[in-house]
């Protein structure tokens, strides 16, 4: 088969399908474009698990590659894709605003542009693969027009966006400079075995500091809060998840297996990053603390699993970037049902404020259990899936012997319990709240939460099929994410 | 796998008894009546004890699970169980006191369903620990343990119960990771062929390529903090005379009786023979703890005017006892630690259901307001005065024998700490002596007088009592219904 198959091309085949069929078909009749959009998704996620794994074409330029990391990551990106995408069925646009069918489109792209990052090998294809992420997501946190919050949301993720991209395209330009080449292997080679220049520290130096923006990594995190509250849940969750995990990637890519996998570089940035992962942490954990609202609190958390994740892949080892793949698919697989869970929330609330929780375990157990093991499963306790990733952290730091960085992150582990046990003590402790919505919670709501719960327990008890995923990611090459055996 | 001789059916009787309880939750979440299931489910898991006890005594230890892998392994965690004189009396006291403890709780209390599924969460969450060979489960399931008992204190406590509840699940939580800390250096210091969860394994390998020695000073200094927070070892120990004065009985109950316990089972299994240098070049700070622990706590437990209060300072105290045997070098030491485990288990458990009982009957536990219980409740004052005693260290009580043993045990060594530990014993009888001397004569509380059914109401009240007063005489007369089983594994610890 041909590698014109590849996710990348179909996911921009099905956003300019869904664009035309909005185009060409009566206003009256779009009521099936989302569930078209949602099968789609779903066709895709089973292309990129099962069918995947062609090269990609070679006329590209030696631009991308098809290796474990790209392979572990394009799964993950549409499976966000389809969790945006059956949200963005579900989100409350306003009366007078139908979901147009841009909303459902845009992430199709957007999830291109994320695998595309994932395969990249060229600094030149990670500036437009990128840039296709981000420009998609300023329209979409933007998308609610009739609400101020989410355009302010949209602007604010324009200018730091914009910001991040200029410091990543100084780092390219001085990279070039410094090397005469944006390809990592020649990079590679180029640099392997001589002490780093000044404007090629440089480069990288810039370069980091335009992927902590997009990780939202202490002190390039401010943006971060303010808008995945004002930008719409399905969007804040893709920002949360799918673009902080695109971050994490280039970091892989960059740092771990490709350009800038070097002593010299090492040696400079791995105080850089241990650093920065340690404010990270203690920053996202701390501040967590006083949020009153479910986004930014998640927000926070976000920033403290950043946290997290830094620390181990700072160490700079193969063990720390295991660590780091892992860690990124409990971040999903945790987190997902709870921005799930705040759609809904605000269908029947209004908004997401955390005192809407109070009493929820007597009003709705199962969605309780649900959500509360979710949020215990990332507070890292065992046997849930984010002790694993935890445990994995702190083993990754015991051995590289980073041990300001492992007090940092015990410590932030025990107020991190707090902050994480503060939505459960809302929901068992509290009284009823004062006024009880007349809207329930729609079913199907809690078979998901109780789903997410159960493969919380079920994953931290088992975690395999993870480190297998893991291990694989790592692999130079790889055809296939199921080899037959 | 079963161990030698014995038939293979009898290893299953330990995922058994993990079983029952993990069963009975389900059942209560799915609707079934909340307590009489609790109930069912603590009785019916005698049986697979039974069994399980029974090749113990006769072969010495029962295995289930798969053979041992390396950690080079994908997943190395693997889910095995096993159980041997050590960990024989630490199941019993689990077991009874869970059964105890189900027992004195009422079925009508508010939200039951949620009540028993945490108090049979806490009980699974113990016998877990004290069952698991591997140390992902051994950690795991003590943690299970955390979350019941915050929401058994928050929502179902009394006082300051959410500042207690927030205090002691932080602590235990902080306590836990720098645990976590201590067990992945102890695993990561194993030659690298060799590294295994599995902590028979683990002990075996790491007694025949030691750690290096200064790497055990750090390594027994982890696990000492992280497991020392878990006892309430001073200056470790703030979250715990509040907690238990907060929590509800029962909760109390499991918690100071069984919980706490998994801590010094954690030193004697792992902290002993895998760090014997490190524990010994520490021994010293020990002894500086658990003489504060046992000073200090106990002149705080004499100011106490709260029944409650005093009782959880008493708890804590007595633990700077149990680790002067830790620290005594000897195997009669070590057994007269195990027996004061076990005993202070089922005392402090009685202490708190007969603290439970009186705050039911009179809304309150200050010693003040109390008075004329002997007069008014005599079946719950003979309660009280067994609990109290039993605490003091009476003869003929659990306690007495492992504190003497104890004190014997250790004499050679720390001949001044054992002076401590005396004067401890004296510390302990003047608030317990006064705490009763208030609580049970004077002039009748009005409650009291007023109270339909001032003392325990027949049988169906009694037994929980009764239960735990039957094995504190009956290990205080014959310790080697524990020693006997215990001897070997205790001397394999203190082996070279």
């Amino acid at each position: 088969m041909s590698g014109w198959f590849c996710p990348e091309v179909l996911l921009v085949l099905a956003g300019v399908a869904l664009i035309l069929a909005d185009s060409l078909v009566a206003d009256g009749r779009k009521g099936w474009l989302p569930k078209l959009a949602l099968v789609i998704s779903f066709a895709l996620l089973g292309w990129t698990f099962w069918g995947a794994g062609q090269p990609m074409p070679t006329s590209w330029g030696n631009l991308f590659v098809t290796d474990g990391l790209s392979l572990v990551f394009q799964p993950f990106f549409v499976l966000c894709l389809v969790g945006v995408t059956f949200m963005s069925v579900r989100y409350p646009m306003g009366k007078e605003e139908v979901v147009r069918a841009e909303f459902l489109a845009l992430p199709f792209f957007s999830t291109a542009g994320l695998c595309l990052l994932a395969s990249a090998r060229d600094f030149l294809a990670i500036f437009v693969a990128l840039e296709l992420v981000a420009i998609s997501l300023y329209l979409l946190a933007a998308f609610h027009r009739s609400r101020a919050a989410s355009l302010e949301a949209g602007m604010k993720l324009l200018v730091m966006g914009g910001l991040s991209t200029g410091f990543l395209v100084m780092g390219i330009a001085w990279l070039y400079a410094a090397t005469g080449s944006t390809d990592f292997s020649k990079i590679l080679l180029d640099q392997a075995g001589r002490p780093a220049s000044l404007a090629f520290l440089l480069a990288v130096g810039l370069i980091l500091t335009g992927l902590a923006f997009k990780i939202a990594a202490v002190p390039f995190h401010a943006w971060a809060p303010d808008v995945y509250e004002g930008a719409p849940t399905p969007i804040t969750s893709f920002l949360a998840i799918a673009s902080k995990a695109a971050g994490f990637v280039l970091l892989l890519r960059v740092f771990g297996l490709g350009a800038f996998a070097l002593d010299s570089v090492a040696v400079v940035f791995r105080p850089v990053l241990l650093t920065l992962g340690i404010a990270t942490v203690t920053l996202g954990t701390l501040a967590a603390l006083p949020q009153r609202n479910l986004k930014r609190y998640l927000a926070y958390s976000g920033i403290a699993h950043a946290g997290y994740m830094l620390l181990a892949f700072g160490t700079l080892g193969e063990a720390g970037m295991g660590t780091l793949v892992g860690y990124l698919w409990v971040y999903l697989l945790s987190s997902f049902p709870v921005f799930i869970f705040i759609l809904e929330m605000e269908r029947v609330h209004g908004s997401a404020d955390l005192r809407h929780l109070d009493g929820l375990g007597q009003r709705d157990p199962g969605v309780a259990l649900g959500l509360a093991l979710c949020f215990l499963s990332m507070a890292g306790l065992p046997p849930l899936l984010g002790f694993s990733a935890k445990l994995s952290v702190f083993t990754t730091l015991w051995n590289a012997g980073e041990v300001p960085g492992l007090v940092v992150g015990v410590v932030m582990a025990v107020v991190g319990l707090g902050f994480y046990l503060m939505p459960i003590r809302a929901m068992y402790w509290e009284r009823e709240a004062d006024s009880i919505p007349a809207q329930r919670f729609p079913s199907f709501l809690v078979w998901i939460l109780l789903l997410a719960g159960f493969f919380q327990l079920l994953l931290g008890l088992q975690p395999r099929p993870l480190v297998r995923l893991v291990e694989r990611s790592l692999a130079p090459t790889s055809s296939s994410l199921f080899p037959e055996k | 796998m079963a161990g030698r001789g014995s038939p293979m059916i009898l290893s299953y009787s330990l995922p058994c008894l993990l079983g029952l309880p993990l069963l009975g939750v389900v059942a209560i979440a799915l609707g079934a009546p909340a307590r009489r299931t609790a109930l069912w489910v603590s009785v019916l898991n005698c049986v697979p004890a039974f069994l399980a006890f029974g090749v113990v005594l006769r072969q010495g230890e029962i295995l289930f699970g798969p053979e041992v892998t390396s950690i080079r392994e994908v997943f190395p965690v693997q889910f095995r169980l096993a159980m041997d004189g050590l960990s024989l009396p630490l199941v019993l006291l689990t077991l009874v006191v869970t059964l105890s403890a189900v027992g004195v709780a009422r079925a009508e209390v508010k939200r039951a369903k949620e009540y028993f599924l945490c108090l049979l969460l806490i009980g699974l969450g113990a016998l877990g620990a004290f069952l698991s060979v591997d140390l992902f489960y051994f950690f795991s399931f003590h943690e299970v343990a955390l979350i019941p008992s915050f929401l058994l204190i928050g929502i179902w406590g009394q006082g300051d119960r959410t500042g207690a509840a927030w205090r002691m699940t932080l602590y235990l939580m902080l306590g836990s990771l720098i645990l976590l800390l201590g067990l992945i250096g102890l695993v990561w210091s194993a030659p690298e062929t060799a590294r295994t969860l599995d902590w028979r394994v683990l002990s075996e390998t790491l007694r025949a390529n030691p750690i290096r020695a200064e790497n055990q000073f750090w390594l027994a200094g982890l696990l000492l903090v992280g497991f020392g927070t878990l006892v309430s070892l001073v200056p470790f120990h703030s979250w715990a005379p509040g907690g238990y004065a907060s929590a509800p009985a029962p909760a109390a109950m499991l918690h100071a009786g069984v919980l706490k316990k998994f801590g010094l089972y954690g030193l004697l299994r792992l902290a002993l023979p895998m760090t014997p240098l490190g524990w010994k070049e520490i021994s010293w700070i020990i002894g500086v703890m658990l003489a504060a622990n046992i000073l200090y706590l106990g002149f705080a437990s004499l100011a106490q005017r709260d029944f409650r209060w005093l009782l959880g300072f008493s708890s804590a105290m007595h633990m700077g006892t149990v680790f002067l045997g830790l620290i005594g070098g000897t195997v009669l030491g070590l057994g007269g630690a195990l027996v004061l485990m076990v005993g202070h288990g089922f005392s402090a458990a009685l202490g708190f259901a007969v603290a439970g009982e009186i705050g039911n009957r009179t809304g309150t536990t200050w010693m003040q307001d109390l008075g004329g219980l002997a007069q008014r409740a005599p079946k719950l004052w003979f309660y009280l005065l067994v609990a109290g005693m039993a605490s003091i260290g009476l003869p003929g009580m659990a306690n007495f024998a492992g504190e003497i043993m104890i004190f014997f045990g250790a004499w050679s060594a720390h001949p001044v700490l054992v002076g401590i530990g005396a004067w401890g014993v004296v510390l302990s009888s003047i608030a317990m002596l006064r705490a009763i001397r208030g609580i049970s004569t004077g002039a009748c509380t009005a409650a009291l007088v007023t109270h339909q059914t001032a003392d325990l109401n027949g049988v169906k009240e009694v037994w929980p009592f009764a239960l735990l007063t039957f094995f504190l005489f009956a290990i205080g007369f014959i310790p080697n219904l524990i020693l006997g089983p215990a001897r070997p594994v205790l001397e394999r610890i203190l082996q070279p």
